[in-house]
């Protein structure tokens, strides 16, 4: 119920921050509620905790075509952006599954994708909709397509010294949503599909939210669960606006 | 007129609750808040192993963090008499499920202790783990404790348990049955051959956790002589002090419980906690706390057990139900201290007679917690079973349903399947009130995929000796001394029994509950006793206050006692209002310095002559979604008879509650075991207590039957509450789909499979 | 481990504390400032019964380091009546019985002003999506809805 000790930082410019995350033992933590659950549980033990809260990753704006996301953006500052944005309906109605009110009052975009659950809701949309993720360290920014983030179970590309600083989500004009059924104890979909005109991202149905492959069986699920995941993918689409 | 025959002046009035405003404050203290000088903080050590030898246990680690007081084990404890679990707080030798308490690290605060807890290593020797209850019962298997040792079970708590019989020589069985009670009537065979109708089923049932939101929680400290004091979550502050008494070889009087507010109970707040932080409070001479976590709670509580259960029911071709023959294999797990076991085939009959019966019940020993009771225990899988059934009799007979039910009500005297006689009960105005409901009538006419279930249960209650003081204060308030725990309510409830037979206003009466060391006798705050028997004898305290009373002023008025009325707070002539004499004057008078007459002072105790079931029925409104499984509760209706509603809003408060924990055994709750016995759930991640998206708006049919014995005709409530809700959603999937499920919990992926 | 220094603002007085950083806020809040009206029901950040407002918006305490809150604006259960005058959704939750236990209470309570302050005429169906994060066993939610919409009421 206590986390093991630990010792805290928390700088005010992401250089800083990725300074602190040279310490292999290190961890960042954006809104904690993904990070701090499993700190309580002592399953994560970081010997240091680099506090993101004080750097400059906040703020919506949109650029031409694409919307630019901070990642310190909350998923209940996502939910209250103005209408004049352009939001996929998709990242709306994940943000929308995403815990709880007290959760998505912390939850923040950037550390959920970073945090990697392979049944993260908010995964399956920016995967759907085609957003990019920024990431910084040391050596420079670089851009990875939403589809190729995430690895294995909380897995992603990101090195130990990087920093996911912005999600850009481009506007199509394409119709989208996001279905999915969930555990009633958790939460967390048994089932989440995500869809953007013929994209589809897939969440809780496999090692890490991913691009629906072509062929569902591949995902070796029971036939409960398999028949869940196409269920999912139909009335999303059926709900696509 | 009696006093309960008056027109009603504070009973049945709609009122908020006495503990309304410190609960919404903040200002409530529950047994994780209070604090205490030198207090030191407790953590336990939990075996990883379902079943093992304890080679060893190295707390040497532990001991060096600085801050770590002690680490404890069995030996340290001082225990030297009771049986059971509460007689091993600690495992000795021989751990004998996942979540047992091996050891107790105590240090200065819960994060060292917490952190010297991860650093106790504990040597097993893994032995087989009993899981499997079919497999448990066969002679030669292996046994899920190979120590001996002598257990009780509570079985007065739960309501009354008949003359049943151990026929454990009539078939061979492992050493891991604890328990046979067998019931038997009449000829089966017979009568199932003349039953125009005959329905089996095999039947299983999760293990269940009661979930109350406040974890476990207790601190002890040393007081006295020798003595200890503990304050905790406890529903039964008396019995726990006996059970302490005599684990600890303490003298009564140097043994004191206090019951904090208590956050829940449920039933899962039997003296589980108490032993072990009282033995650390006498081993250290300290005060210490422990408080479990929530993951805790979960695996090393009591939680309700799981069922097997095989029913056949026949019924006669005027639809009268004629025989049942069942066999229940109930798992009890490690300990059988509060097992309720034993009633599970007592319940098997449902709400019903029969003419002839055989029923048998198992009580099986296995690696998994020690069985607790779950809110009128095993009445809620018991109805799954029978309400089934006679759903699917209604069918086979071309009866309505509700028809049905009605053609067998039980009369006084018809026999229950454990011998006992029922009571005359409030059953059929029940079912009555339930058919002249809106949702009941549109039964036949939904749309594809809807359905509506109906179930019933009857829950036969329980009777306790209780005893209460009814005192009137300088101010002319009266209050109402118990030393019962306010689980649901009650305390609410016996306010009002108060001010109506008084004749004082609801607002003036205060109820307390003292500890074991000041406060009259105390039952247990469960088994629906508390309303009914504590309400008893606060009616007979507070009629003996109001003697008293009456008594003064018709000596200050100079007039006969017989020619005096109290109402609101005034004594006063009949016939002749203008001469009164007011409650509050009294008080004042009687409680000044030098007074000539003795101060009024009410004692009553009580014991009601007979139980007084709660009739309860719940409709239901499905609709299934045949692409995920997932079951929609669209209306839900339940109907109760409370005898006499004491406060309507309490009695509500109780249906509502019953109706939505109906709807967690039903649909989302089981505590599941692997192989190993280890337990797959332990959280609420994992575990799915109903949110408050999963449950409709809940209508309530409130119907009054007044129990003959009851305090003003109040029956207890609690548990009828919980009893027909799975059932009747059951019986509603099956009138949606065609499908019978036969299983609970009635997951989504278990109703999809059902219908392929 | 060393304590840090932080200063929170809880119920509306400055408040400097020296936790670790690992001190979680609801047991600084109980610990520390014996605030013990805050909860603690679970492991999981599930159940709510911890709910605070921090700079008026509802959060699990349990789930988050008192450290980070420098500076921050706490609101528990014991700062929403005006002395021994309940605030409305007290009021509300007294009048209609959305309490039995009272164990969720504080909690719900509080997400309840989270939820009113967004959406000051909510309907069923908000009402739900707005409490999901709050666990009740004794209830039955049914008396919670009640006192949410009477507070609703009571406040417009």
């Amino acid at each position: 119920m206590i986390p093991a000790a630990f010792e805290y930082v928390r700088p005010d410019s992401v250089e800083q921050a990725l300074a602190e995350l040279a310490d292999p033992d290190a961890k960042a933590i954006a809104g904690g509620h993904s990070l701090l659950p499993l700190m309580k549980l002592r399953l994560a033990r970081p010997s240091l905790l680099v506090d993101l809260d004080g750097l400059d990753l906040r703020g919506v704006s949109v650029d031409g075509d694409t919307i630019r996301l901070g990642a310190l953006t909350t998923y209940d500052e996502l939910l209250s952006l103005d209408v004049s944005v352009p939001l996929p309906a998709a990242l709306r109605d994940c943000a929308n599954a995403v815990g709880d009110l007290q959760v998505r009052n912390a939850g923040t975009v950037g550390g959920g994708l970073a945090h990697a659950d392979p049944a993260s809701d908010f995964a399956a949309g920016a995967i759907a909709v085609g957003a990019t993720l920024v990431l910084q360290s040391p050596a420079g920014t670089r851009e990875v397509a939403a589809a190729d983030f995430f690895v294995g179970p909380f897995t992603t590309l990101l090195k130990q010294q990087e920093l996911l600083v912005e999600l850009r989500v481009p506007v199509r004009g394409e119709r989208s949503a996001y279905v999915s059924f969930d555990d009633p104890a958790s939460g967390y979909p048994l089932a989440g599909a995500a869809v953007c005109g013929d994209a589809v991202g897939l969440t809780g149905v496999a090692a890490h939210p991913l691009a629906a492959p072509d062929v569902l069986d591949e995902l070796g699920l029971d036939d409960y669960r398999r028949h869940l995941v196409t269920v999912a993918i139909d009335r999303a689409r059926g709900a696509a606006r | 007129m009696s006093i309960a025959e008056q027109p009603a002046r504070a009973a049945g009035v709609r009122r908020r609750r006495l503990d309304a405003a410190e609960k919404t404050t903040g200002r409530a203290s529950y047994a994780a808040d209070a604090a205490y000088r030198g207090l030191l903080h407790a953590r336990p050590v939990l075996s990883l192993e379902a079943h093992a030898r304890i080679l060893s246990i190295d707390g040497s680690a532990a001991l060096e963090v600085t801050g770590v007081r002690a680490v404890l084990t069995a030996d340290d404890l001082g225990i030297v008499g009771g049986s059971g679990r509460k007689a091993e707080p600690l495992a000795r030798t021989e751990v004998v499920f996942a979540g047992q308490p091996v050891a107790l690290v105590v240090a200065d605060s819960e994060a060292i202790a917490e952190d010297g807890a991860e650093l106790v290593f504990v040597e097993y020797e893994p032995l087989p783990a009993v899981v499997d209850l079919e497999q448990a019962i066969l002679p030669g298997a292996a046994l899920a404790r190979i120590e001996r040792s002598a257990d009780e079970a509570d079985v007065a708590m739960h309501g009354e348990a008949g003359a049943g019989q151990d026929d454990e020589g009539t078939e061979r069985v492992s050493g891991n049955v604890i328990d046979i009670v067998s019931y038997a009537e009449g000829d089966t065979e017979q009568t199932f051959a003349e039953c125009a109708a005959v329905v089996e089923g095999r039947f299983r049932t999760s293990w269940i956790h009661q979930s109350y939101l406040e974890p476990q929680a207790a601190v002890a400290w040393p007081e006295g002589d020798g003595g200890v004091a503990v304050r905790s979550s406890t529903q039964a502050t008396f019995w726990t002090r006996s059970d302490l008494a005599r684990v600890y070889g303490l003298p009564i009087p140097k043994v004191r419980v206090e019951a904090a507010t208590l956050g829940g109970g449920f039933g899962g707040k039997f003296g589980v906690i108490e032993p072990l932080v009282v033995g650390a409070a006498l081993a250290l001479s300290r005060p210490v706390r422990l408080v479990f976590t929530r993951s805790e709670d979960f695996v090393s509580a009591s939680p309700g057990p799981g069922l097997v259960i095989d029913l056949k029911v026949g019924a006669r071709a005027d639809g009268t139900l004629a025989a049942l023959e069942g066999r229940v294999l109930a798992d009890s797990g490690a300990f059988s201290d509060s097992s309720p076991v034993g009633f599970a085939g007592g319940k098997l009959g449902g709400a019903y007679s029969f003419q002839a019966w055989s029923v048998r019940t198992y009580g099986v020993r296995t690696n998994r917690p020690g069985a607790g009771a779950y809110r009128a225990p095993l009445a809620t899988p018991t109805a799954f079973a029978i309400e089934s059934l006679v759903d699917e009799l209604a069918r086979r007979l071309d009866v309505d349903p509700i028809e049905l039910r009605l053609r067998n009500v039980p009369a006084a005297g018809d026999l229950r399947v454990d011998g006992i006689a029922w009571q005359a009960t409030g059953l059929r105005e029940t079912l009555e009130a339930v058919r002249e409901h809106p949702l009941w009538q549109r039964r036949d006419d939904l749309p594809e995929n809807e359905g509506i279930g109906l179930a019933s249960g009857l829950f036969p209650g329980g009777r306790m000796g209780a005893s209460a003081m009814c005192r009137l204060d300088s101010d002319g308030g009266v209050t109402v001394v118990s030393g019962y725990v306010d689980m649901s309510g009650t305390d609410t409830g016996v306010a009002a029994i108060a001010a109506e037979i008084v004749g004082v206003p609801l607002d003036s009466v205060r109820v307390v509950s003292g500890d074991t060391s000041e406060a009259p006798q105390a039952g247990v705050s469960g088994g629906s006793m508390v309303t009914y028997c504590l309400g008893s004898a606060v009616a007979l305290a507070a009629a003996d206050a109001r003697e008293q009373i009456l008594r003064y002023a018709a000596q200050q008025l100079e007039v006969d006692q017989a020619d005096l009325e109290i109402v609101n707070g005034l004594v006063r002539v009949v016939g002749a209002p203008q001469r009164e004499l007011s409650v509050a004057a009294i008080g004042s008078r009687l409680t000044g310095f030098g007074t000539s007459y003795p101060p009024v002072e009410g004692h009553g105790t009580a014991v009601p002559p007979d139980l007084a079931p709660s009739a309860a029925a719940a409709l239901v409104r499905v609709r299934v979604d045949r692409d995920t499984g997932r079951v929609e509760l669209l209306d839900w209706v339940a109907a109760q008879d409370c005898g006499r509603a004491l406060n309507p809003a309490l009695v509500e408060g109780q249906m509502h509650g019953g109706a939505v924990q109906s709807i967690g055994y039903a649909l989302y709750e089981e505590l599941v075991h692997d192989e190993d016995g280890q337990p797959l759930n332990g959280s609420f991640l994992t575990y799915a207590i109903p949110r408050i998206d999963a449950v409709p708006e809940i209508q309530t049919l409130i119907v009054e039957v007044p129990a003959p014995y009851g305090p003003l005709g109040a029956k207890g409530i609690g548990e009828s509450a919980i009893v027909p809700g799975a059932a009747a959603i059951s019986n509603a999937i099956r009138s949606a789909t065609g499908a019978r499920l036969h299983e609970l919990p009635m997951t989504p992926d278990r109703v999809w499979r059902s219908l392929r | 481990m060393a304590r840090v220094e932080v200063t929170l603002r809880v119920n509306g007085e400055p408040v400097p504390l020296a936790v670790e950083p690992r001190t979680l806020l609801v047991h600084a809040l109980r610990d520390e400032l014996g605030l013990t009206g805050t909860k603690i029901g679970c492991d999981t950040s599930q159940c709510g019964a911890c709910t605070v407002l921090v700079d008026g918006r509802a959060f699990k305490s349990c789930t988050l380091l008192a450290v980070r809150l420098n500076g921050a604006e706490v609101t528990t259960i014991e700062g929403l009546a005006d002395g021994m005058c309940l605030h409305a959704i007290q009021e509300a939750f007294a009048e209609q019985h959305g309490l039995q236990c009272g164990f969720c209470t504080p909690g719900m309570i509080l997400a309840t002003a989270d939820l009113l302050a967004r959406d000051s005429d909510p309907d069923d169906e908000a009402i739900r999506r707005g409490l999901i994060g709050n666990l009740c066993r004794c209830t039955g939610y049914q008396g919670i809805l009640a006192s949410v919409r009477a507070a609703a009421e009571a406040s417009r």
